[in-house]
């Protein structure tokens, strides 16, 4: 045709000795979006594949629990504690519970102890599932999400059977746990105060959740893909994750053993065995792999603490209006997220002068800007993922 | 407002446990390198500083007695007069005090540093570059209870909008929906039906 070849030679040079000018993109992301877990906005920057300057904007579920509790007493401040971290309200309230009895200087009795413990390890394992449910799902694995919320399901009727409620269970009493519905006094009816089939049925759901977690095991392990994007990305190295006051899995996996049920004393977890999990590399994948294991160890404590479950009060004596003596303390306690902990500052009132809600997602969330400097657009969800946060447990 | 020097040797006022607490010895040695007063209640070890020396007692704590893990930082606003739930009984001192508490990730050893801020204009430098982690801590009591953190790069809101007024978690800023609709939680229980019932007898209302 009438197109001069030197002519298109010409052109040709001339755009590669033009240099690229890349200009940065703006990427929205959220705050509705299903890997964040409730409402949270992240605001990147891309160039090309990469992503950078990421900033996360959190708030949208802020309630304000810390000023709430200013204006209630004792006791109806586990139901606001309860909506921190939804997904495991019934482990929200032993920290407050026992920041208030420490300060009371009150003996809990054993059952109720054991009763809190088997409840906190059966939250641990609904919360972690639903991790192992929406974390492949974020990776484009659906399959283990039926797997998970099966057990899931069972565990939550469990709970639910106890203290009646699904994710709020406003179970705990200063100075132990409420007499089930229609119990009457369990000083009078030792032996009602659990529902009848529980502990057998606890003990076989513990089965089928060690089942579950072999088979979540072959699904996702045995998953090239899901390998691919976990391996190597996101990895924290333990003095950053430490520094950014990570805690639970998510520190674990960078190779701590910092699990506060070895450390703090708030519930018996010294009567039973059971190992810290913890990861070598402290990638994606090692947060994963930390959470499955976890929830196997948790079933092993509820196994053993149903076989030593000793028989007794579920309350302590309390005075009817509680007051708590003036003075402070921190109760940390590990939470399925990480370390949650209650500053309480008492003036022997009915209701605390400040209580300072430390929860763990958001310390856990705020490594993110440092996390996704410089990583691909599609590892941000892979690391991010990875945090299990919930919204409610980041703004309080 | 900072202690003065007489009060800094490694004083371990035990407060409410008897004199040999297990972590007495722990909690002086932690306040003498750093320059404070130790007190410890329950298992909670609690080291009064000076608020000069606040970034420096940091790096030495992280430094020297491994405490790497940034747990937690915020305030206490200590007001006789407040605006919401009830005064304290006694007269304080009406002070801001600025909390941290950090751990180790090995023992699982903890403590938490306190210092005292002016009520009316709280300045303090920024603990950033000691702990990453107190970057979104700092936002929070920066807005929360007006807390300026010299040195931070970034004192935008976290929780609140744009232009929001105030710092809502100080004892003068008032809860507003408590203001506009009285809540019959803890501020006024209403009278148990019997004691009601026994003040007045039923005589007002017969036909019932």
């Amino acid at each position: 045709m009438a197109i001069d070849t030197d002519v298109i030679r010409h052109l040709s040079e001339a755009q590669v000795s033009v240099e690229l000018q890349t200009e940065d993109m703006t990427l929205n992301i959220g705050p509705q979006h299903p890997s964040t877990h409730g409402v949270l906005r992240l605001v990147a920057q891309i160039d090309g594949e990469r992503a950078h300057d990421v900033q996360p904007v959190i708030g949208y579920m802020h309630r304000g629990y810390e000023k709430l509790s200013e204006v209630r007493t004792y006791p109806q401040i586990t139901t606001i504690v309860n909506r921190i971290d939804w997904v495991s309200g019934y482990a929200n309230e032993i920290p407050f519970i026992v920041a208030a009895e420490k300060l009371m200087e009150l003996e809990v009795p054993p059952r109720a102890q054991y009763i809190r413990l088997v409840l906190t390890e059966m939250a641990r394992i609904s919360s972690h599932l639903i991790f192992m449910a929406s974390y492949p799902l974020e990776l484009g694995a659906a399959t283990p999400l039926f797997f998970a919320l099966r057990e899931r399901e069972r565990v939550l009727d469990l709970l639910e059977s106890v203290t009646g409620g699904r994710f709020h269970p406003n179970f705990n009493r200063i100075g132990g746990v409420k007499p089930v519905a229609g119990a009457g006094s369990t000083q009078k009816k030792v032996g009602q105060d659990l529902p009848v089939d529980f502990l057998p049925e606890t003990m076989d759901a513990m089965d089928r959740v060690s089942k579950v977690c072999d088979e979540l095991e072959d699904l996702v392990a045995g998953n090239e893909i899901i390998l691919a994007r976990t391996r190597g990305v996101g990895v924290f190295p333990i003095e950053v994750a430490a520094s950014y006051g990570l805690s639970g899995p998510n520190l674990r996996a960078s190779g701590a053993a910092f699990d506060l049920r070895k450390i703090e004393n708030y519930l018996p977890y010294d009567d039973f065995e059971f190992n810290v999990i913890t990861g070598t590399n402290g990638d994606c994948w090692d947060r994963w792999h930390c959470r499955l294991q976890e929830i196997r160890e948790s079933a092993k404590i509820i196994q053993q603490a149903i076989d030593g479950i000793p028989s007794g009060d579920l309350q302590a004596k309390v005075p009817k209006v509680i007051k708590v003596p003036a003075g402070e303390t921190y109760v940390r306690a590990e939470n399925p997220k990480g370390e949650m902990g209650y500053y309480l500052v008492s003036d022997g009132k009915d209701g605390p002068y400040r209580l300072k809600i430390r929860s763990a997602s958001f310390s856990n969330l705020s490594i993110l800007p440092w996390a996704l400097e410089g990583v691909l657009v599609p590892d941000i969800i892979a690391i991010m993922g990875s945090l299990d946060f919930v919204l409610g447990d980041v703004d309080r | 407002m900072s202690s003065s020097p007489s009060e800094t040797d490694a004083a371990v006022e035990n407060e409410t446990q008897a004199q040999s607490h297990p972590l007495q010895g722990y909690a002086g040695a932690v306040a003498e390198a750093v320059g404070g007063t130790a007190g410890i209640q329950f298992d909670t070890i609690k080291i009064k500083i000076p608020n000069d020396t606040w970034v420096d007692a940091h790096i030495t704590a992280r430094d020297e007695f491994g405490l790497v893990h940034f747990s937690w930082l915020s305030a206490i606003d200590w007001s006789n007069e407040v605006e919401v739930g009830d005064a304290l009984s006694d007269e304080v001192e009406e002070r801001l005090e600025l909390l941290t508490t950090v751990g180790d990730i090995s023992e699982g050893r903890r403590v938490t540093f306190s210092t005292d801020l002016d009520h009316a204009t709280p300045v303090i430098p920024t603990l950033i570059d000691v702990y990453a982690g107190a970057n979104w801590h700092e936002r929070e009591a920066h807005e929360m209870f007006g807390i300026d953190f010299l040195g931070h790069p970034n004192l935008a809101h976290l929780y609140l909008p744009d232009g929001f007024l105030g710092h809502p978690l100080r004892k003068s800023f008032p809860l507003l929906t408590r203001e506009v609709k009285p809540w019959p939680g803890k501020v006024d229980v209403e009278a148990m039906p019997e004691k009601a019932t026994a003040e007045e007898p039923s005589t007002e209302n017969p036909e019932a």
